[in-house]
């Protein structure tokens, strides 16, 4: 037993702690700003993180957790996407009705089950951490008990997340069934012998279900637009952010470390899933009004470009998602700390209520821009250069595949339709015709350094993304690829 | 610190006072015009203590930096420092000085002045850029930046119609130039493989049939680039116009500088036009001396103060261009600084005039300003001696080189030498009469009744500049440009000397007799539709209005249906209509209906394993 591989992990749960029992001596006009601790406290464990090496996978818990180049890679998105939230959620505060304090608690449970994600290295280790996340996350987005969408998109999250998970966990009973283990390094073993028992191959493809639900990919993305567009706007940045990369670590580790002898046989499949989840997203997002649900559609889309880097199969394809993921981390939280500030009081997160923003906000407005123009992916911003990391990889793989051409193809149109309604919301910013609301928006300091951080990783990322790249290069050394 | 740094000093100098003005002083007219001049003057001074401490050249100086790599083509971003550019750079410098002092006092009352000094700063910044170039693609760079800082200073007043019209079309034909010197560049590149002119220039020594036929091509071609900027027939129209910006800009880039860029680059590839094989030169000749009658004759029937100096410009340029045609670059130089010089003083001193006058223009609404402006007249008839070609001012002599290099046999003909001969006829002829209506004779309107002389800050810059106009004979110009570019022929210098004598004792005694206290212009009534013809300018801007422009208007008529029903129409709204329904029949699925969504999901999971398995 090695407990001080997941220090980090423990030491979120325990900041969690002290922030719920903080709660209980806070009072009631200053436990909005219990937030701010909480992101000091997330940040703190952020910068420590910053200090731990993982040269070579160490395990835990009878090898059921690891700590390696990826997991840490993983464990420091999550945590700096948890301290941008954090301060979105303080932001948010004042909509929700009560129980703040709370609401900080269980972003930074979600966030501790989404680090436990990252190491899991074992089939139960996935269904924990993935129910830790999903669990509370159904809270989340139901935390606007008030508001029926709040209650709508929490009960269909629920429900259809339960689905999800019975799934799963069929699946993984059956692999334990046929394979007699449920570690990734065991598996590995026997999963050659195992692969020509079609029971196997079911048991792991529920599971694919069940990682392909938290992932939001065709065919399974049918919860997303709703629960995105009736949660309160911090889950489901938190939500597109931090579980979707929850999903890509397991499905990362499920293929390319349990049973990557499987996987090759899944190309297409894979290649299909993708280019279906691009058209998908990025088709039904064209005739949206609302924002988030925009966004939701968006998400959707964003989530088959990264699985062009899963149907690569190859290093090239994996550390372009992990770059993807970094590019997107930043994107998205820019993009939902704005929407979280401009749609106060403002009903169904219309597209019209931004217009006219860069008069009331011209920072408001300027990050909102950039962060649709890098979700487009046009350069110089970081969302170009994730996708170009993709194609390329695709490309790389076309060589063996021929298909791979037609998937570049339906990625590049799905990159053109996405123009079309990301350059939208662009319009609607500068170029609205009578915006009845003009006044100025306050923005308080904590949410300007969050978007100014933002916007410069966006730059700094599409100009200069060497290093992001070595790191995730170095990352996914730790996959059987 | 090294010497070398100087010149790359006095480039970059400028550049800094544009960004400065631009970026923090747009609200203070006087720090503006501090920066710009402080700029300008700085760089004549380091100028001035380069030449002094290294001696005239030629300093090997190229290839400072690699600036860019792209397969086989190299481009360096050097600076070439010989007698040809370094006497440039004192004329950018120094003729560019007076300008932006004089201009503190001319833009005064102008709220736009920091932006002004902004374009003035950034023009001698492209100038200056052309002038110490080492290799084409840099000269086009800075060439297609005095363009645009040419456009930006012609339309400073953009809030005129006129001016906005006459800036585009400076634009636009100096582009249509430029597009012919590009294809050059490239030709040449294709050729030799490099951009670098003594690369070239060593090329074309070694292998005297690099170019083979295409030899005449690249020479016309790269000539093209000179007929926009130094307006050359039948590219000259948008010279005049542009005297619709604010005089000091007509006098330093319409007068003294940029239209002389043509003429200056192409005495730098003089090499590339002398190549054997190449034709090119005649033709050169022949287009230059067509503009000098042209314009001469046109300048005869302006009454616009600037408009007659802008075709005298032409005129000059015309001169210069045909020096080069007949094989003599250094009388082109020659005749390009002292041109200048002069030039330049004449528009001061028009600007002076108009300045006085509350921007009145006609020289038959001024009159008897001598008594009352005497710097301003003063400067001004010496500079009008000077570009007639009076001994012993400057212009006598670069004029009399080029006369003189026309009668030579062996690049020259008796039918240019007359030409050129005619056109110093009635270049005396068009200045006498400007002077002896707008100076003498009686106040022909309210305002020229009531002039004053113009403050200190613009009368000085016009005793400057009158020095080396009265003067620039005798500084050896000649001499150093000669080293470079080979000596003039010294053969008909006494002919040609006792011909542009005779021509200006003839030509103005000739205006004396129509002009003298003449209170409307006589010559109309006297020689009729010629006349006319000479000041509806012979009728271009019609003629390119009725065919040039009429074609470009169909074209974009075409253009514009192709793009509104074919292109916007079928393509784009037929694509987008498509996919949008495709969205929107998407969208039918996500009904928000829970058990609907399950049952999806279900089928979904059930279809994939039917797939799978």
């Amino acid at each position: 037993m090695n407990l001080s591989l997941s220090i980090l992990e423990f030491a979120v749960i325990g900041a969690g702690l002290a922030i719920l029992l903080a709660d209980l001596w806070t009072p009631v006009p200053q436990k909005r700003n219990l937030g701010y601790a909480a992101a000091a406290a997330v940040g703190l464990i952020f910068l420590a993180s910053m200090l731990m090496q993982a040269a070579a996978p160490a395990y835990a818990f009878e090898k059921m957790y690891v700590l390696d180049g990826l997991a840490l890679f993983f464990k420091r998105f999550f945590l700096f996407a948890a301290v941008i939230v954090l301060v979105m959620s303080v932001e948010f505060a004042d909509r929700i009705e009560a129980g703040i304090a709370e609401y900080y608690a269980l972003i930074m449970f979600a966030l501790a089950g989404m680090m436990f994600a990252a190491s899991a290295n074992d089939f139960i280790l996935v269904f924990v951490s993935l129910e830790l996340i999903t669990v509370t996350f159904y809270v989340l987005t139901s935390f606007q008990r008030g508001r029926l969408h709040s209650l709508e998109a929490g009960v269909k999250y629920l429900i259809l997340g339960a689905l999800a998970s019975a799934f799963l966990v069929y699946g993984i009973a059956l692999v334990f069934g046929v394979a007699n283990t449920t570690n990734f390094g065991e598996l590995m073993g026997s999963a050659r012998v195992a692969s020509a028992r079609p029971v196997f191959l079911l048991g792991l493809l529920l599971v694919l279900v069940g990682l392909g639900f938290k992932i939001a990919a065709f065919p399974f993305q049918i919860w997303a637009p709703d629960v995105y567009q009736g949660s309160p706007a911090p889950t489901t940045a938190f939500l597109a952010v931090g579980s979707k990369a929850a999903g890509f670590i397991l499905l990362l580790r499920v293929l390319f470390s349990a049973v990557p002898e499987i996987t090759v046989n899944w190309t297409k499949l894979l290649m299909v899933i993708a280019g279906m989840t691009i058209l998908y997203g990025n088709l039904c997002a064209i005739p949206q009004r609302n924002l988030k649900r925009l966004l939701g559609y968006s998400s959707i889309a964003h989530a088959g470009y990264m699985l062009l880097g899963v149907a690569a199969m190859n290093s090239a394809g994996s550390s372009a998602i992990l770059y993807y993921l970094g590019a997107y981390l930043f994107t998205v939280l820019a993009a939902f700390t704005v929407i979280c500030v401009v749609m106060r009081g403002v009903e169904g997160d219309d597209i019209s209520a931004v217009a006219g923003l860069h008069q009331r906000s011209p920072l408001l407005a300027a990050s909102l821009s950039l962060a649709m123009v890098s979700l487009a992916g046009i350069p110089p911003l970081a969302g170009f250069f994730g996708k170009f990391l993709l194609l390329k990889a695709v490309v790389e793989k076309g060589a063996t595949q021929p298909g791979c051409y037609w998937l570049i193809a339906v990625a590049i149109l799905g990159v053109v339709i996405s123009l079309y309604y990301y350059l939208g919301v662009v319009r609607a910013i500068y170029w609205s015709k009578g915006s009845a609301e003009l006044s100025d928006i306050k923005v308080s300091w904590p949410i300007q350094v969050s978007l100014y951080a933002c916007i410069a990783a966006m730059f700094y990322l599409g100009l200069f993304p060497d290093r992001l790249v070595n790191i995730a290069m170095e990352a996914v050394k730790a996959l059987k690829l | 610190m090294k010497l070398e740094i100087i010149p790359w000093i006095i480039l970059f100098l400028p550049m800094l006072a544009a960004a400065g003005i631009t970026l923090f002083t747009l609200k203070s007219r006087d720090q503006s015009a501090r920066l710009s001049i402080g700029a300008i003057v700085l760089g004549f001074v380091l100028s001035v203590f380069f030449i002094a401490v290294n001696g005239w050249g030629p300093l090997k100086m190229e290839s400072v930096a690699s600036w860019l790599e792209v397969g086989p083509l190299q481009v360096d971003f050097g600076l070439r420092l010989d007698p040809l550019s370094l006497l440039m750079l004192l004329i950018v410098t120094g003729v560019g000085g007076a300008i932006h002092i004089y201009s503190y006092g001319y833009m005064h009352d102008d709220p736009g002045a920091p932006r002004y000094f902004a374009g003035l700063s950034l023009f001698t910044f492209s100038m200056l850029g052309i002038v110490l170039a080492n290799n084409f693609l840099q000269m086009f760079i800075f060439w297609e930046l005095v363009g645009l800082s040419s456009y930006l200073l012609i339309g400073f007043w953009f809030e005129r119609p006129s001016a906005a019209d006459a800036s585009k079309k400076a634009f636009l034909t100096n582009r249509l130039g430029d597009f012919g010197f590009l294809l050059g560049i490239l030709l040449i590149w294709d050729t030799f493989g490099a951009l670098n002119f003594s690369a070239i220039q060593v090329e074309l020594i070694r292998n005297p049939q690099a170019l083979g036929a295409l030899a005449t091509v690249v020479g016309l071609l790269v000539f093209c680039g000179a007929m926009g900027k130094s307006a050359q027939f039948p590219l000259h129209v948008w010279l005049p116009d542009a005297m619709e910006g604010p005089t000091p800009v007509s006098a330093l880039i319409h007068a003294a500088t940029m239209v002389a860029a043509g003429v200056y680059m192409l005495c730098r590839v003089f090499f590339l036009l002398d190549a054997s094989g190449s034709n090119a030169l005649e033709v050169i000749a022949w287009i230059g001396g067509i503009t000098a009658l042209l314009a001469a004759l046109i300048a005869v029937q302006q009454n616009d103060i600037k408009r007659i100096l802008a075709y005298s410009t032409l005129s000059q340029l015309g001169y210069m261009v045909l020096a080069v045609g007949v094989a003599s670059p250094t009388p082109a130089m020659y005749h390009l600084t002292t041109h200048a010089f002069f030039k330049a003083l004449l528009f001061l001193g028009a600007g002076s005039v108009i300045h006085a006058l509350h921007h009145e223009q006609d020289i038959w609404k001024m009159g008897a300003l001598k008594n009352k402006m005497p710097v301003t007249f003063w400067t001004f008839l010496l500079a009008t001696l000077a570009l007639c070609g009076v001994p012993p001012l400057s212009g006598f002599f670069s004029k009399d080189e080029i006369i003189a290099a026309a009668l030579n046999p062996e690049h020259g003909s008796v039918w240019l030498f007359l030409l050129t001969v005619g056109v110093a006829l009635l270049t005396t002829f068009y200045m006498a009469r400007l002077v002896l209506v707008a100076f003498f004779g009686s106040a022909k309107s309210h305002e020229a009744g009531h002039a004053h002389e113009s403050p200190k800050v613009m009368t000085v810059p016009l005793l400057a500049l009158a020095l080396p106009s009265a003067a620039g004979g005798f500084l050896g110009i000649a001499h150093l440009y000669g080293k470079q570019l080979g000596q003039a022929h010294a053969d008909y210098h006494v002919l040609a000397m006792a011909v542009s004598v005779g021509a200006v004792i003839f030509s103005f005694a000739f205006a004396w007799g129509l002009y003298w206290n003449a209170e409307r212009d006589p010559l109309p009534e006297k020689i009729g539709a010629l006349a006319r013809a000479m000041r509806d300018r012979f009728y271009f801007d019609e003629l390119y209005e009725a065919t040039v422009i009429k074609l470009q208007e169909i074209a974009a008529a075409m253009a514009d249906w192709f793009d509104q029903w074919i292109i916007a129409g079928l393509a784009v709204r037929g694509i987008h209509g498509t996919t949008e329904l495709f969205g929107r029949a998407l969208r039918l699925v996500q009904t928000g209906n829970l058990q609907t969504y399950a049952f999806l999901f279900v089928l979904s999971v059930a279809l994939l394993l039917f797939f799978v398995l």
